[in-house]
């Protein structure tokens, strides 16, 4: 592995970004799956 | 299973072998062996990594798990996108920097040789056991169903992995792991897709969706916190976020996967697609399950998905009248479901239906479980591969076959690569021969992984009688992760503790999970917090070592 690559993620600018990206997404994952249950029980 | 079946499964797993090995070709060291030469691709990466996680016994009994319990196993995996940024924020870099083989490497370069080898033992031994028990479990429920000889199973599993591990190494796993993966994807959405064409023609697709929601096999998260519930937000969160630190975080056979990446940025693409991916993977299997059970709401299920325990069963005197019973129960809950499809006011005499079904099958399992001198019953694992060697159409369930061997496979070959890994270059390279030439570590290698191959396949054999082999996975991993991750955390976050605090941390971490393994009735998950957490107080609390005092003049 080459470290020096490791300063920029290849979008969003930062990783910083990138991993807010993941747990926003994840929020997302569970907020849509908190509706699905709500709307189907 | 019928010709074309057969032609689909064989064409299928040759394919895989001869697609690994042809990848793998040129691998003449020992980087190449177990790193691929660092040269791998973040998708390749993140692939393997969810294949080498997704073992055959997943795909089989998730889809039952969303059949009998609805969809709040998805839960387990909502510590999964954590724990991948937190990996990739740490680990990652530092494995990177250090440029090791193993993670258990790294543990000497921080602390010392007694804790590394301590850690690689931890590792061994735990790996050791799971290995054999993810070729037993597909091999027994293919067995079971169609009746092979469970050791022929476990022999074509066992056979092939080594064929390709030996040769190819990791970059013939990896690329193996590729396309077995792609092929799991495609079958997938086409289960799901035959299943939904199979329903009646009144029953459109959002009257499945309502029906399999009235029967709560939608019930993908529950608020209440309960430490003795596996599945719900709290412990899938906490719980599940230790979890997936210890596994993807210090479990070698998912380290070396990111190891192989031909930059820090390509191995943390590979760790966070996995944290995107998972969770909508996981719901979109435990949907499959789901539609699973609406279409047997339509076609009547075997009152036992387990053939042997069906036939015992049937012997019983009482069996001829609970039968009669379920079939009443079917056909009532069956007018009740397609009434539902016409009007929700119908809701609740489909839901007193369902629960008269489960109240007569229940009746059916304790005949089996009598009928079997009270050993428990239970055919989670049985309802998937139940329906698609019943239902789909020739070719279809060759393809299924296919993908369950090859998610035992993509498990298997990963772990026994792992274990050869951690065996050479954590003991015999350290211990045994610490001056050698590469050709000779290449062989040794080569020879370590078939040793482990073969180890699978004998222990396969033993595995197949500890109990629930899911059970056992899970329950063996979490007696031992808890510790790895406390040495870890250790590490990679504190400058004073020395190797022998960290030492003394790891046996007290295991002493605490067998504790509470044994005196109390707390949920697995918890196992990797409670240790992990002794680990480093007990390595932050151990005496330092006093330095001499400066000779007075």
């Amino acid at each position: 592995m080459k470290p020096a690559d490791e300063s920029r993620p290849p979008f969003l600018g930062s990783w910083r970004n990138v991993y807010a990206l993941v747990l926003l997404m994840l929020a997302l994952d569970i907020a849509l799956l908190y509706a699905f249950t709500r709307r189907f029980q | 299973m019928r010709p074309l079946d057969w032609v689909t499964l064989v064409l299928t797993l040759a394919g895989l072998v001869l697609y690994g090995l042809y990848r793998s070709r040129g691998a003449k060291s020992v980087n190449d062996f177990f790193l691929a030469g660092r040269t791998m691709p973040w998708y390749a990466m993140g692939l393997s990594i969810m294949a080498t996680q997704a073992s055959a016994i997943t795909f089989i009994s998730t889809t039952g798990q969303a059949y009998v319990d609805g969809m709040r196993f998805v839960q387990f995996y909502f510590g999964l996108p954590i724990a991948m940024v937190i990996i990739s924020a740490t680990a990652v870099p530092i494995f990177a920097r250090a440029k090791v083989y193993t993670a258990y490497e790294y543990l000497e370069q921080r602390f010392d040789a007694k804790t590394r080898a301590l850690a690689s033992i931890i590792f061994l031994i735990q790996r050791g056991l799971g290995v054999g028990v993810a070729i037993a479990a597909p091999s027994i429920v293919l067995s079971l169903i169609f009746g092979w000889d469970d050791r022929v199973t476990t022999l074509v599993i066992g056979i092939v992995i080594i064929l390709y591990t030996t040769f190819g190494g990791i970059l013939a796993i990896t690329w193996t792991d590729v396309l077995q993966m792609s092929i799991i994807f495609c079958s997938l959405i086409l289960a799901l897709l035959m299943v939904v064409s199979m329903l009646p023609p009144e029953i459109s697709f959002g009257s499945a969706v309502r029906l399999a929601g009235a029967a709560g096999r939608l019930n993908a998260i529950d608020l209440n916190f309960d430490w003795n519930n596996r599945y719900n937000l709290w412990s899938g969160l906490i719980g599940g976020t230790f979890l997936a630190l210890s596994y993807f975080g210090t479990d070698q056979s998912q380290v070396q996967r990111y190891l192989t990446g031909k930059s820090i940025t390509q191995s943390k693409l590979s760790l966070l697609f996995n944290a995107l991916a998972k969770v909508p993977l996981q719901c979109f299997i435990l949907f499959v399950g789901a539609m699973v059970f609406v279409f047997y709401l339509f076609n009547a299920p075997p009152p036992l998905f387990q053939k042997p325990s069906l036939l015992k069963a049937q012997t019983s005197a009482a069996w001829p009248g609970t039968e009669a019973r379920y079939r009443q129960a079917f056909a009532a809950r069956r007018e009740a479901a397609l009434a539902v499809a016409k009007s929700d006011t119908a809701i609740p005499q489909f839901r007193a239906a369902q629960k008269q079904f489960e109240s007569v099958r229940a009746d059916a399992v304790k005949l089996a479980e009598q009928a079997q001198g009270g050993a428990k019953y239970n055919d989670t694992n049985y309802v998937f591969l139940s329906f698609v060697t019943r239902y789909l159409p020739a070719g279809v369930v060759g393809l299924i076959i296919a993908i369950i061997f090859a998610a035992a496979m993509s498990a298997s070959s990963g772990e026994i690569n792992s274990l050869a890994t951690v065996s050479v270059i954590d003991i015999y390279k350290r211990h045994v021969r610490p001056v050698a030439s590469d050709a000779h570590y290449l062989g040794v290698s080569r020879a370590a992984t078939a040793f482990w191959g073969i180890y699978a396949m004998f222990f396969a054999q033993y595995g197949k009688n500890l109990g629930s082999l899911v059970e056992v996975v899970n329950l063996v991993g979490s007696l031992f992760y808890g510790s790895l991750l406390g040495v870890f955390a250790l590490a990679f976050f504190t400058k004073r503790v020395t190797g022998t605090a960290a030492f003394a941390g790891m046996i007290a971490g295991e002493a605490a999970i067998f504790a509470a393994f044994s005196f109390t009735g707390i949920s697995f998950l918890w196992y990797n917090v409670i240790g992990s957490v002794v680990v480093v107080l007990v390595a932050l609390l151990f005496p330092r070592p006093t330095l001499p005092a400066p000779a007075v003049v």
